[in-house]
């Protein structure tokens, strides 16, 4: 702080009403603080403060005589009393009071450890029952999914008798040409109900890749009819359906690009076979 | 039974209280009673509530002396703020302002000079001497803070003056005291 401040505080007469006592213990402090670093405040503190005890002096009222033995008496009796028994009885109260204090801390400390105990146990049942509920909805999804694909399965099983029972069905099969001399596939013709299943799970024959297509063809009166595509691959079982037809003499199966050709590429021929009568 | 009045140096009575000798009751009592009298007396103006005030003043001053900092102001000043704030309390109590007649202000300096003699230290007769020499408006706010426990903003609404004006003149009546002294 610059002496100009100093001096501003000073004679802003902040110092006579501390000493006087009239001050904040906000701007008591400030004086204190202000003092400790500044001695020429706490000269001019001094100075005040002697100032004002020699004015008392000066205007003071002396008491009776008579006071001087009471009042020594009564503190010399209050000072007695503060040693024996009072002393014991303030530090009861003292110990009572933080005692309870004491008590009162513990408690909440201990009901403060319960509470996370108790917090981290519930946590961690909601997280277990959390996880379990994941796993089970899982597993339920994990079921549907097998009882969807139970019922696919079953759907096609009973194709798979009903045309296999019908008296109706004729089963040709196709023999591999020279393409692929191994392969075999197993067609199932009702001329009366016009319909043409592919057993799929007779299919051997090569894989086809992403850009080509397997094409199924009936052979009617010396001309190709198509009859649609289908994949061939390991693991496909199953009947599918295919276009409907109500006459023909022979089928085969060519390797046409994906989605199938107008007519058939006669040099890819994979399989035929002749409808026996 | 004659009275030695006891006497000590600041330094020896504030260790004697700190070291609670009962000596340095005697010697607190003999050295400060009629000053700390003097600023009770004006206060509350009764004798007897004055007596009792001095009693309660002493009994505080020998209870709570382990809060004294001798850093942070000399003895009397904090024995006289507690003589003030005992007799400010006391005249703000209910049974107070029920038993006793309202005082005009204005007269009360006057009225305990005119019923008391002050007890007069040959050392501080030039005092007294300066005091009368204070301009009169200097010395009513003076009492009237000093003596009569009034804060510096009542003071101010009490003598219809700005806050400012209640400090800087009270700052100059003390000035004019210190001049004397040092």
């Amino acid at each position: 702080m610059k002496v100009d401040n100093i001096k501003e505080f000073i004679e802003s007469g902040i110092l006579e009403l501390y000493v006087m006592g009239d001050l904040s213990p906000d701007e008591s402090q400030e004086v204190e603080l202000m003092a400790e670093k500044h001695p020429a405040i706490k000269q001019e503190l001094l100075e005040i403060e002697t100032a004002m005890e020699v004015y008392a002096n000066a205007t003071a009222v002396a008491p009776k005589d008579s006071l001087r033995d009471k009042i020594i008496n009564s503190v010399n009796a209050v000072e007695t009393s503060h040693v024996a028994p009072e002393t014991k009885v303030v530090s009861l109260r003292r110990e009572s009071n933080n005692g309870f204090y004491k008590i009162a801390f513990a408690a909440s400390v201990a009901i403060l450890l319960i509470s996370w105990a108790a917090l981290f146990l519930v946590y961690n049942k909601l997280q277990n029952s959390q996880e379990q509920i994941a796993s089970l909805q899982g597993s339920n999804r994990q079921f549907a999914n097998r009882v969807n694909y139970f019922n696919k399965q079953l759907e096609s099983s009973k194709t798979e008798i009903s045309v296999l029972r019908s008296p109706d069905f004729k089963f040709v099969k196709l023999q591999g040409t020279k393409n692929a001399p191994d392969a075999s596939i197993l067609v199932a013709f009702n001329p009366k109900q016009k319909e043409v299943m592919l057993d799929l799970a007779s299919v051997k024959m090569p894989e086809n890749d992403k850009q080509h297509q397997y094409q199924l063809w009936a052979l009617v009166d010396g001309k190709p009819v198509d009859l649609g595509v289908f994949d061939a691959s390991a693991d496909t079982t199953g009947m599918i359906r295919m276009k409907e037809l109500s006459n023909a003499q022979a089928f085969a199966v060519t390797l046409e690009p994906r989605g199938g050709s107008a007519n058939p590429t006669m040099e890819q021929m994979m399989v035929m076979g002749a409808i026996s009568i | 039974m004659a009275n030695r009045k006891i006497k000590l140096s600041e330094e020896e009575l504030i260790r004697a209280l700190r070291a609670r000798e009962k000596i340095a009751i005697e010697a607190l009592y003999d050295m400060y009673s009629s000053s700390l009298n003097g600023i009770i007396f004006r206060i509350v103006q009764h004798e007897e509530i004055a007596e009792d005030l001095l009693q309660e003043t002493f009994v505080k001053i020998w209870n709570s002396f382990p809060s004294f900092d001798s850093e942070k102001g000399r003895l009397f000043t904090w024995m006289s703020n507690i003589a003030r704030n005992l007799s400010i309390d006391k005249v703000r109590s209910k049974d107070f302002r029920n038993n006793s007649k309202n005082q005009d202000i204005d007269n009360t300096v006057n009225f305990v000079d005119e019923q008391r003699n002050t007890s007069l230290n040959p050392d501080t007769m030039g005092v007294k001497e300066l005091i009368s020499k204070l301009k009169p408006e200097q010395k009513t706010l003076l009492d009237l803070v000093y003596f009569k426990g009034y804060t510096h903003v009542e003071a101010a609404e009490e003598l219809g003056l700005p806050l400012g004006t209640v400090k800087t003149r009270l700052r100059m009546s003390i000035i004019m005291l210190r001049k004397y002294f040092n």
